[in-house]
């Protein structure tokens, strides 16, 4: 049989994006924030719904409710520990060693094993909500060992400086991919870390220009100049280091033993979508922020010359008017939600949806034929949901 | 009868049967029965898939206008892709309750009994539990544990409140000044035994305004100072803050706003200001809680005022002014957290047991010295 290529389209568009965006985001606000549940299902209905592999849409099948129930539970389980765990530091620490940095610390420590939890939790989740073809994604339930795992690797991330990253990248996501399934098949990571290295010498490269600058910064104050160049290095090849992990990692994965992945986003256009999507980010930020200023200034100017016939309103300047008071209360907070508003809508638009169609329309299916055999498996039930990642706030960006 | 297409023009779309990860082209046709209308998915062989109009679904907030993907009501993971806009057209025609999405209807009972428990147990650790375990750890806490708490506290506010912020609010210390204000504190002081001592702090700051920090720091403000029109007047305000720091009030407070302050951020999230939420909330919460603490610290002010031979009645003068005075804003804050000022005026009036004829706390100079402090 013929090795079928399925490519992936892509077909979403910024218009239905920026109103969906900015519809949610805007009763999210109005509902003091409960409405962000619904709001994240929305727009990752929407984002999974445009990635099309082999012409078939994923489906993005989680609700709203399922995430506000798994928030709160989440929430009742670290308030106690949040609360009482904070509050035993914070008297253990003032009591024997007479101060609060070690109740920071330890407070921060105590969380970080949380985190990693609930990033595998979520991650699991949104697997378990995730569909193709009609057939259900899942993982594994083995977050604490993942956590346990990640912070070991990284904590030798940190030790070694940095050196260890590509090692680190390599066996996390393998730990991630071998606990993944589509149906009733598993994923697998083939392949070895060191497959990483080609990608990683940029990083390499600004990661000892920095260590060079920072140890020689102790015997000569000038050597810390070489900051400014060895830093934009670290952090390009940084992005050159995830993105071609990203690729070599995607090329080395197996859905059984007869489908292949191929990926192929490039570093320049990772960089080039960041920089553009930022710039017009600020751009329609701050044009738009001219705009509602030159509004209030004509709103008052009018106010002022009693044009809107509001005669108590004209006494803002005066000082005694309370209702011309409360509107400029009004128009401050305005501006101010309007602001965050708007700046997560077009974060969306001008730089998740793009990277999204990058990453998207550079991936292949190998053996697409050998699909037909797979099956598929039972529903997830997962009644937290994210609820813990949502609840630290661990950000995603959709 | 057929509604729709018939056989010389067939129509195509995609139909996955939510068991195989197999894409089946079928042909779909829209036939009239005897149990409704029903959409017949035609696949290359073996019996038509029958979809009832009734139960078909189609996806919500789905990316690209050229396909449309179908569902059933339910969890059912078959779905049908059409690319066909006639047909799509046609099946919005037909198709009753294509946007109905009531697939959690079981859940909602969960999630009203879910959300009252999580707001209990939330409340219960935020109102009773972290409290209760606060008063506990206050009392248990060393001396030198409250001070370092009490130094720290104290530099966050200076540095909080002066103008730029890579200084602090300057230190009020005019020589005369401070001797007169230790002459107040030993009248006031004889024979009460703290666990550490009085430090008296005046910070430059127009705010009318006096607290108490862990480790006993009482800071008085440059305004209150101001606002005042005799040296009782600043005598029952610190009587009143040394009740707070007798009863430990200010580690108190400080532990407990350690616990809530995580609780408080893990609620309200990420949404925009958020912050603003989380301040005024937490403000809320120590409000309730200091009522009875001002109260405890009123009583105590006004026991100290009376042991040292002085009036607790011109503590309630110095509030009726202040209510007289306070056309905007200044006092709101006090209000909220301090008990009703009638009640405080009308308890520091009962109180008083010193007839009219009280030895002076300070003379006039001292006084004037007192009121100079900052200058």
């Amino acid at each position: 049989m013929f090795d079928q290529s399925l490519q992936t389209d892509y077909a979403g568009t910024r218009g239905p994006l920026f109103w969906l965006a900015l519809k949610t985001s805007t009763l999210t606000v109005l509902t003091l924030g409960i409405y962000r549940f619904w709001m994240k299902t929305r727009i990752r209905r929407y984002f999974w719904s445009a990635i099309r592999p082999g012409g078939i849409a994923l489906e993005y099948s989680g609700t709203g409710v399922e995430k506000l129930m798994g928030f709160l539970v989440a929430v009742v389980v670290l308030a106690f520990y949040i609360g009482v765990f904070n509050l035993i530091l914070m008297f253990l620490s003032f009591s024997l060693l007479n101060n609060n940095v070690v109740a920071y610390l330890a407070s921060f420590v105590g969380l970080i094993p949380i985190y990693f939890y609930a990033r595998y939790r979520a991650r699991r989740y949104i697997l378990a909500r995730t569909r193709w073809r009609g057939i259900r994604f899942g993982a594994e339930s083995a977050a604490w060992s993942y956590a346990w795992r990640a912070m070991l690797l990284w904590l030798a991330t940190i030790l070694s400086l940095g050196i260890y990253l590509p090692r680190q990248i390599f066996r996390l996501e393998k730990f991630r991919t071998d606990r993944t399934w589509y149906g009733q098949q598993k994923f697998c990571q083939t392949g070895n870390w060191k497959m990483l290295l080609r990608g990683a010498r940029h990083y390499y490269i600004g990661l000892g220009l920095t260590i060079t600058a920072g140890l020689g910064g102790f015997v000569n104050q000038s050597m810390l100049g070489l900051l400014v160049l060895s830093l934009p290095w670290l952090a390009i090849g940084f992005v050159h280091l995830r993105v071609t992990a990203f690729r070599r990692m995607t090329d080395a994965k197996r859905l059984g033993n007869d489908i292949g992945f191929c990926a192929h986003p490039r570093t320049g256009r990772v960089l080039g979508i960041y920089l553009l999507g930022y710039f017009l980010v600020g751009l329609c930020l701050v044009m738009s922020m001219v705009l509602l200023i030159l509004i209030a200034v004509v709103v008052m100017v009018m106010l002022q010359s009693g044009a809107l016939g509001y005669d108590s309103f004209g006494a803002l300047f005066s000082g005694k008017g309370k209702s011309a008071e409360y509107l400029v209360y009004v128009g401050i907070a305005l501006v101010y939600f309007g602001f965050f508003i708007l700046l997560g809508v077009l974060r969306q638009v001008f730089v998740t949806l793009p990277m999204l169609r990058h990453y998207a329309e550079t991936l292949e299916i190998r053996g697409g034929h050998h699909l037909a055999t797979i099956r598929q498996r039972p529903r997830d039930e997962f009644s937290e949901a994210e609820g813990f990642a949502e609840a630290l706030d661990i950000g995603a960006a959709i | 009868m057929t509604l729709f297409m018939d056989a010389e023009m067939p129509v195509f779309a995609d139909f996955m049967d939510g068991d195989a990860a197999v894409v089946h082209r079928v042909r779909v046709a829209l036939e009239d029965t005897e149990s409704g209308k029903v959409v017949y998915l035609h696949l290359t062989e073996g019996e038509p898939v029958k979809w009832s109009v009734r139960d078909v679904r189609r996806l919500r907030d789905q990316a690209g206008r050229d396909a449309v993907t179908y569902g059933l009501a339910g969890e059912h993971p078959a779905r049908l892709v059409v690319r066909d806009a006639s047909l799509n057209a046609e099946l919005g025609r037909l198709c009753p309750h294509l946007d109905r999405h009531n697939n959690t209807p079981h859940l909602m009972r969960r999630l009203v009994i879910l959300s009252a428990a999580a707001i209990a147990s939330v409340a219960l650790i935020v109102f009773v539990l972290v409290p209760k375990l606060a008063d506990q750890m206050a009392v248990l806490m060393p001396a030198k544990g409250e001070q370092a708490l009490g130094d720290a506290t104290f530099k966050q506010i200076r540095e909080a409140l002066a103008q730029n912020s890579t200084t602090q609010l300057k230190l009020c210390d005019a020589p005369e000044g401070k001797a007169a204000l230790e002459k107040l504190v030993a009248r006031l002081l004889p024979g009460t035994d703290f666990p550490y001592d009085i430090r008296l702090h005046v910070l430059d700051h127009k705010m009318v305004n006096a607290f108490a920090l862990p480790g006993g720091h009482i800071v008085m403000f440059r305004g209150l100072l101001n606002e005042a029109q005799s040296a009782e007047e600043i005598a029952g305000i610190l009587g009143h803050e040394m009740g707070h720091v007798e009863h430990r009030d200010p580690t108190r407070l400080a532990l407990r706003s350690a616990g809530s302050v995580g609780v408080l951020g893990l609620l309200l999230g990420d949404f925009a200001g958020g912050a603003v939420v989380l301040f005024l909330t937490e403000r809320l919460i120590q409000a309730k809680y200091s009522q009875g603490a001002e109260a405890a610290s009123d009583e105590y002010a006004h026991a100290l005022l009376a042991k040292a031979g002085l009036p607790s009645s011109r503590m309630g003068d110095f509030f009726r002014r202040l209510g007289k005075k306070d056309k905007d804003n200044s006092l709101l804050s006090h209000l909220a957290s301090h008990p009703d000022p009638v009640a405080r005026i009308a308890a520091a009036d009962a109180a008083n047991t010193v007839a009219d004829d009280y030895e002076r706390v300070l003379d006039d100079q001292e006084w004037q010295a007192l009121k100079g402090i900052c200058n």
